[in-house]
């Protein structure tokens, strides 16, 4: 029989699949013999500025496994902000959590909410050390989301705040003076306006640009909503957030002028990516981008730039962001011990200072900034001193409870008015009601958990 | 053309029309991606949008994208990977198509209502309890672990089921009367009949496992069992800065090109199989 002799060579194929599929479950268990001296721990760490700094960070780790031998760290790559954090609690839950992840650092509130991170101050007495003395080295700015009702839970790595690019080229172009970036709103719309390129209806090039993605433009607004004197969310107290407020609405309002009113930024959406691009290619000559991006716009300017600090309007103030060093809880003695060493490493002036010179980013500890290298290379890279200079206006990054759900609304509203889909007293009512909703559940509950 | 009914002019122009334009609009992004990858500065100029290439090509993106990872061991995983949930799928999903096409038992159609309720439950909200049971069964940070959770497939067997139940019972009648057991009416009379279905479905589970990245991404700690997805990820994306599209799109080609290459070997057969099990 013809056809059952075809389908028998086919049946031998499926077999030799399920064979095969039999062989890979059995491999899976048969356990990894661990013969080595060293103590094993995990690190999670996510993609920050540029991709390539995964690859950067596995180097540092491998450095650090060279340099000594009671600790081997396992650096894990895990995807963005927000996925680092889905895995870390995930795998906390499921009973096998990383000894170290590298977080958000307005993501801390959650991990100390959900009772899955150690307190730092716990490793610190080890070192006759208290959280006081150990943050003085760290800058004032960074300080207030590593802590947690008064109570250190992370050590920050990484930070960045947003920070005024502009093309120095454009500015000589229209005659502007290429070493004066616009201090204030007023001289932003000034300078926005004369630097704006139309042809015919349609603009060949924008006077500014910044990322307005949910989560990274939320970032943003909360400079603008600083800048105009107020501050959207409750700083005392994560359950409250003030999106309807005049400062808010007053910032949402200078986006509405930016995009409708006098045309200096695009009234459609910009993704960060889209920023930075347009910022190279000429189609924008200012943009507002995270000092994270300053190893990026080194690498890939092709005409003189200058940094400035962001333009404030009743004052000066640009929030904090990047990334924290946490420690997990259900570590055996030995593993924290060697979680604590590895963090202590990693967040030693001299590799902070590093780090800070091969991503952009700044180093959270002041002392970086005295060692010889870090001084040779600022006066190299004078837009690296800048935006150490503008920390002095830093403050906290808005973090509440249920964070990516609660910025959700916000970012439709900034959106929403950008495109010109709704008005700023709608759509700052709307965002209002809707995170209302979303925190009522944490009010008028057992408020900071205790260890 | 293989068509052989003939169109007024006026028909077949329009039909060519909007043919092109859907394969045009539907190749865009992939022509762009091609052009992108082999340009040598991907970011300034006004002309990083343009499909048509304007530049000598370069290989610097596809050298500096297969430097960053290593993709002999990420291809490895990921084949592993697909063809180990294909093989065990494909054992699970004709036993169970098999048994609610033609056996009788209490509560049939119920249960499979229920089983196709699996195919509205968004993955993600699995992640929690998948892993706890998978660390569980010290299966954390496996490939198996990778796999696990899509040996069965709702959507298999439904599809498998419905090309079952076409087939008419005459031919296993037939079988029953030379002397055939249920399992030899299977493996001689329906699945013979059933290979177009069983070959569609294998190629929307080889792409959605090949493609896939949240899943793998929670359960694999060690950076040799990764999978493509998240190798190139790894490398490719950028958060807070401007996206390297060069090696974005190198990184892409290098992940995707299997999947190209045996698309364009089997195209014949595989859109054959899709025709069958979509008529029958």
């Amino acid at each position: 029989m013809r056809i059952k002799h075809k389908f028998a060579s086919k049946m031998k194929t499926l077999a030799t699949g399920t064979a095969l599929a039999v062989a890979v479950l059995a491999s899976g268990w048969v356990a990894v013999p661990q013969a080595i001296a060293a103590e094993k721990i995990k690190f999670y760490f996510p993609t920050s500025v540029q991709g390539r700094l995964a690859i950067i960070m596995k180097e540092v780790v491998a450095e650090y496994n060279k340099s000594q031998s009671d600790v081997k760290v396992i650096a894990v790559y895990t995807g963005s902000y927000a996925e680092t954090g889905i895995k870390a609690s995930a795998a906390m839950e499921a009973g096998n959590p990383p000894a170290v992840a590298m977080v958000g650092a307005n993501n801390v509130l959650e991990f100390v909410q959900k009772k899955q991170i150690e307190p730092i101050a716990s490793f610190l007495k080890a070192d006759n050390k208290t959280s006081a003395e150990f943050l003085q080295d760290f800058w004032p700015g960074v300080r207030f989301n590593a802590m947690v009702n008064g109570e250190l839970y992370a050590v920050p790595f990484q930070n960045s705040t947003p920070i005024l690019y502009y093309n120095k080229d454009h500015f000589k172009e229209v005659g502007l003076d290429p070493d004066t970036p616009p201090a204030n709103w007023k001289q932003l719309i000034e300078f926005g306006k004369k630097l704006v390129r139309k042809d015919g209806a349609k603009t060949t090039r924008y006077g500014l640009m910044f990322p307005q993605q949910v989560g990274y433009g939320n970032w943003i607004l909360q400079g603008f909503v600083m800048a105009n004197g107020g501050q959207y969310y409750n700083t005392e107290y994560p359950g409250e957030v003030y999106y309807n407020s005049p400062t808010t609405k007053g910032a949402l309002q200078f986006y509405d002028d930016l995009a409708h009113k006098y045309g200096i930024m695009p009234d459609t959406v910009t993704p960060s990516s889209q920023v930075a691009a347009d910022f190279f290619a000429g189609r924008t000559s200012m943009m507002i981008a995270s000092t994270g991006a300053l190893g990026n716009v080194r690498k890939n300017a092709k005409f003189k730039y200058g940094v400035g600090f962001v333009p404030g309007n009743v004052r000066n103030a640009v929030p904090v962001g990047g990334a924290s060093m946490v420690i997990f809880k259900g570590q055996s003695e030995a593993q924290r011990a060697a979680a604590w060493k590895f963090v202590s490493w990693i967040t030693s002036a001299d590799q902070l200072g590093s780090w800070s010179r091969a991503s952009g980013y700044f180093s959270p500890r002041k002392s970086s900034y005295d060692m010889d290298v870090m001084k040779d290379f600022i006066a190299k890279y004078p837009d690296a001193g800048v935006a150490v200079k503008q920390l002095k206006y830093t403050k906290p990054w808005y973090s509440t409870y249920n964070y990516l759900a609660v910025a959700q609304p916000m970012g439709d509203a900034f959106q929403a008015v950008i495109t010109g889909k709704s008005s700023v007293t709608q759509a700052a009512a709307a965002a209002q009601a809707k995170a209302d909703e979303l925190l009522a559940p944490f009010n008028n509950v057992a408020g900071y958990p205790t260890k | 053309m293989a068509n052989t009914r003939k169109r007024s002019f006026p028909a077949a122009l329009a039909f060519f029309v909007i043919i092109s334009a859907i394969t045009i609009i539907w190749s865009g992004p992939f022509l762009w991606m091609v052009v992108a990858s082999f340009k040598p500065q991907t970011f300034g100029g006004l002309d990083m949008a343009s499909v048509v290439p304007n530049f000598m090509p370069t290989l610097a993106n596809y050298e500096l994208a297969w430097m960053s990872a290593d993709f002999v061991g990420l291809y490895i995983n990921t084949l592993i990977v697909v063809f180990g949930i294909l093989s065990v799928q494909l054992v699970t999903i004709t036993l169970a198509a098999y048994a609610f096409a033609r056996l009788e038992f209490p509560f049939k159609t119920f249960l499979f209502y229920l089983f196709l309720l699996q195919l509205m439950i968004v993955p993600p909200i699995l992640i929690v309890p998948n892993l706890k049971t998978l660390v569980g069964l010290g299966l954390s940070d496996t490939l198996v672990a990778v796999m696990a959770p899509y040996f069965a497939s709702a959507f298999g067997t439904f599809l498998l089921r419905q090309t079952f139940k076409s087939i008419p019972r005459d031919f296993e009648d037939a079988a029953v009367i030379d002397g055939c057991n249920w399992f030899q009416i299977l493996r001689y009379v329906l699945l013979p009949l059933a290979k177009p279905a069983l070959v569609a479905f294998s190629i929307v589970s080889v792409v959605a496992h090949w493609n896939e990245f949240l899943w793998p991404l929670m359960v694999i700690d060690s950076p040799d069992k990764m999978t493509l997805t998240v190798g190139l990820a790894s490398f490719a994306r950028a958060a807070e800065g401007a996206a390297d599209w060069g090696l974005i799109a190198a990184g892409t080609m290098i992940v995707m090109l299997p999947l190209i290459i045996a698309f364009t070997l089997f195209q014949k057969q595989f859109v054959n199989s899709f025709m069958f099990s979509g008529i029958k």
